[in-house]
């Protein structure tokens, strides 16, 4: 595009969006014409899930489940599921009796689930034999153990990410599902969020929102905490604890930053947003540069790096893509996000619901004002006033001018799990297709867990393209 | 001859507005000590109207007269829910504020209270409530409320009530929603008189449930 057309379409769009902000002002209008848009957007992101389902009707059945591993994530995500409808609660297994596992029943039975308890999934799954499906939320280290021996014994599997701390363990949960037929779905929820699939499928694919998109970026920043506690007078004795892979009671809490028991930051935060590089680019990174480090922290009781910085690149259908992404734990300003950057538009997005923007870029992209009017955006928020100076004619075009911030007008309010959990379950009973089934959680691993790879070498690491295929499963 | 005017008329309004000690007393910060701020762990989806905005700094220091203690320390609990999901009730009253497993008792889902027995009537200037600060979260239908009855059937006095829409049943409140922190909620409970107080909640914005790390209350006994 010309200098000299950019600028003549800049008057242009000054114009209209002079009359959408004209609109705006009237408050009742505005109102009404917000309530409308919400209605067609909510319209169109449930056609989008239920044609990207394009599964058969099912029985609607109750589902029996058994929780493996009651912490504090699978309590996020058993609260999520006592909002779900048709799901029969009948058992709970986790190592920590004396607080997890009385916690986790104690709820249930406020519930109206009275349900058997285990200190050993094998006992479970040995006495258990009314079960449907798992959920599993233990720490990373035991998931392939504890995927595989749920899948062999029948049951549909929903496993927290990181899907395992190694590759070799992460095949094993694949070939398992291969093999037994059983569904598995890994814990990256935002593959079920109403917004991203929403943002995917309509904005990103079916309008190509951001045109040709040439970098992408996310970070997730966490204010500094202590290392976790716990109740002196529940603690688990030392040989239980041995028994089960930990040295203390420290470690069992505080697992996530021990080397050969989780992965860190990058995969305990960073796996999520890495998972959306791939997703929303539609292909996986070619090689990876990491430096990270455990700067903050005490090295004995932080394995693994409290702040870590990657940059990936991308050969995408559209060509290289180069993505960087931050995650710290000393500072949480700015939060967490994912940025997605293209010669139209940019996109910022979150999980949380307060953020969600597309800026145009004005001397590029043709208006979005079609996009508003069907309720897939807002109406734009003028970001610097400054810009009412080009209907003056001085402008320099050489400047860059400020975009105009449209929001996202789909909101989702629901617990964060929840969608992926309905998800799950709706394909237990038939009526959905897994949103990230084995196959999708093992890509998703083998990008990240180079990323704690490469900081190690301080090199530029490849990627081959049959890494991402879970080949050689035992 | 004016400025006199003003200020009678201006210790007036305080004195009948209850923040203003009688006159004479010594004024002093009231002995908060704060836990450690968390905020750790997978964050939640929250979506809480009338939502008030943060500070953004450090609260500041809250005036009673001097002497004025937490007299809720170690004193007696019982709650609506009598069999805690986890934790003892004795946790709202034993000092630890701690936003830890071990440090608070979570009570079932919907509307749930606890009751403090304060064992003597007290003048209460101020309540600091923890529900939980290790997540951003709101818990809902915050009522607190002060009587000298251990039923709540008389003479019940409300100190706070963020009851919009009176779905706890209690009477609705305009009092703000707020997010949990590891300051805590400091209530102005301007000099009202009680034996017991009460802490309604009716949930939270990442679940149903209820918990208590720590109810403080800053009074001095009735002489």
């Amino acid at each position: 595009m010309s200098e000299e057309k950019g600028n003549a379409d800049s008057k242009k769009r000054i114009d209209r969006r002079d009359f959408l902000q004209g609109l705006a002002g009237i408050p009742v209008l505005g109102a009404f014409a917000l309530a409308a848009l919400k209605q067609e957007s909510y319209r169109r992101t449930r056609k989008a899930q239920l044609a990207s389902a394009a599964v058969p009707q099912g029985d609607a059945a109750e589902v029996n489940v058994a929780l493996l591993g009651v912490g504090a994530q699978g309590d996020v995500l058993l609260n999520s599921m006592l909002k779900i409808p048709g799901l029969r609660f009948k058992a709970v297994c986790d190592v920590w009796t004396e607080y997890n596992l009385r916690r986790a029943a104690n709820l249930l039975k406020k519930y109206g689930h009275e349900v058997n308890t285990y200190e050993d999934y094998r006992e479970m799954l040995d006495k258990e034999k009314g079960l449907d499906a798992v959920v599993i939320a233990t720490p990373d280290f035991w998931h392939a153990e504890h995927t595989v021996a749920c899948l062999q014994a029948g049951l549909h599997v929903y496993c927290e990410k990181e899907m395992s701390n190694t590759l070799e363990g992460a095949r094993r949960m694949v070939q398992a599902a291969r093999d037994t037929g059983k569904l598995l779905q890994i814990g990256h929820q935002r593959r079920s969020n109403p917004r991203y699939i929403f943002t995917h499928d309509v904005l990103l694919r079916e309008l190509n929102i951001l045109g040709r998109v040439v970098t992408a970026g996310g970070q997730w920043n966490r204010s500094a905490a202590p290392d976790l506690g716990w109740p002196k007078k529940y603690e688990m004795p030392v040989d239980r604890l041995k028994k089960y892979g930990f040295d203390s009671m420290h470690q069992f809490c505080n697992w996530r930053w021990y080397k050969n028991l989780g992965g860190g930051p990058i995969v305990d935060l960073g796996s999520h947003q890495i998972d959306i590089f791939s997703w929303f680019l539609g292909a996986n990174p070619k090689s990876v540069m990491a430096s990270g480090g455990t700067d903050y922290y005490d090295k004995a009781t932080h394995e693994w790096y409290d702040t870590v910085m990657a940059i990936y690149e991308y050969d995408t259908p559209r060509g290289t893509v180069r993505a960087h992404y931050k995650t710290q734990t000393t500072n949480g300003s700015l939060g967490y996000f994912e940025q997605f950057m293209g010669d139209q538009g940019t996109l910022v997005l979150s999980e949380s619901s307060q953020i969600g923007a597309l800026y145009r870029e004005k001397t590029q992209a043709g208006p979005w004002d079609e996009w508003v009017r069907k309720g897939y955006l807002t109406e734009p928020k003028i970001l610097e006033s400054k810009a009412e100076d080009l209907t003056q004619g001085a402008l320099d075009v050489r400047e860059t001018i400020s975009p105009d911030e449209h929001k996202i007008a789909l909101q989702f309010f629901d617990p964060y799990h929840k969608p992926h959990l309905e998800n799950y379950f709706n394909a237990v009973r038939g009526l959905e297709k897994l949103n990230c089934p084995a196959e999708i959680g093992y890509e998703s691993a083998v990008a990240v867990l180079k990323v704690n790879e490469a900081v190690e070498a301080k090199q530029t690491l490849y990627f081959k393209p049959e890494e991402f295929l879970a080949q050689g499963a035992a | 001859m004016l400025y006199r005017r003003i200020a009678i008329v201006l210790v007036m309004v305080a004195l009948l507005m209850g923040v203003m000690p009688v006159q004479g007393q010594d004024l002093k910060p009231i002995p908060i000590k704060l836990p450690k701020a968390m905020f750790v762990g997978t964050p939640q989806n929250i979506n809480v109207p009338n939502l008030e905005k943060p500070l953004g700094k450090p609260r500041e220091p809250f005036l009673a007269p001097a002497g004025v203690v937490n007299v809720a320390l170690n004193k007696p609990v019982n709650s609506s829910d009598d069999a805690p999901i986890i934790g003892e009730l004795e946790m709202v009253t034993d000092g630890d504020k701690e936003a830890t497993d071990g440090s608070y008792v979570e009570l079932g889902p919907f509307v749930q209270h606890v009751t403090i027995d304060l064992k003597a009537k007290h003048t209460i200037y101020a309540i600091v409530l923890w529900h939980f600060h290790k997540q951003p979260s709101a818990y809902n239908d915050v009522v607190v409320q002060a009587c000298d009855d251990p039923a709540f059937k008389t003479n019940v006095q409300t100190i706070f009530n963020n009851d919009h829409d009176n779905s706890a049943k209690l009477g609705g409140g305009k009092d703000k929603n707020y997010i949990e922190t590891a300051e805590g909620k400091l209530i102005d409970a301007r000099g009202v008189q009680g034996r017991y107080v009460r802490c309604y909640s009716n949930g939270n914005s990442n679940n149903d449930l209820n918990h208590y790390i720590e109810v403080e209350v800053y009074g001095l006994p009735v002489k």
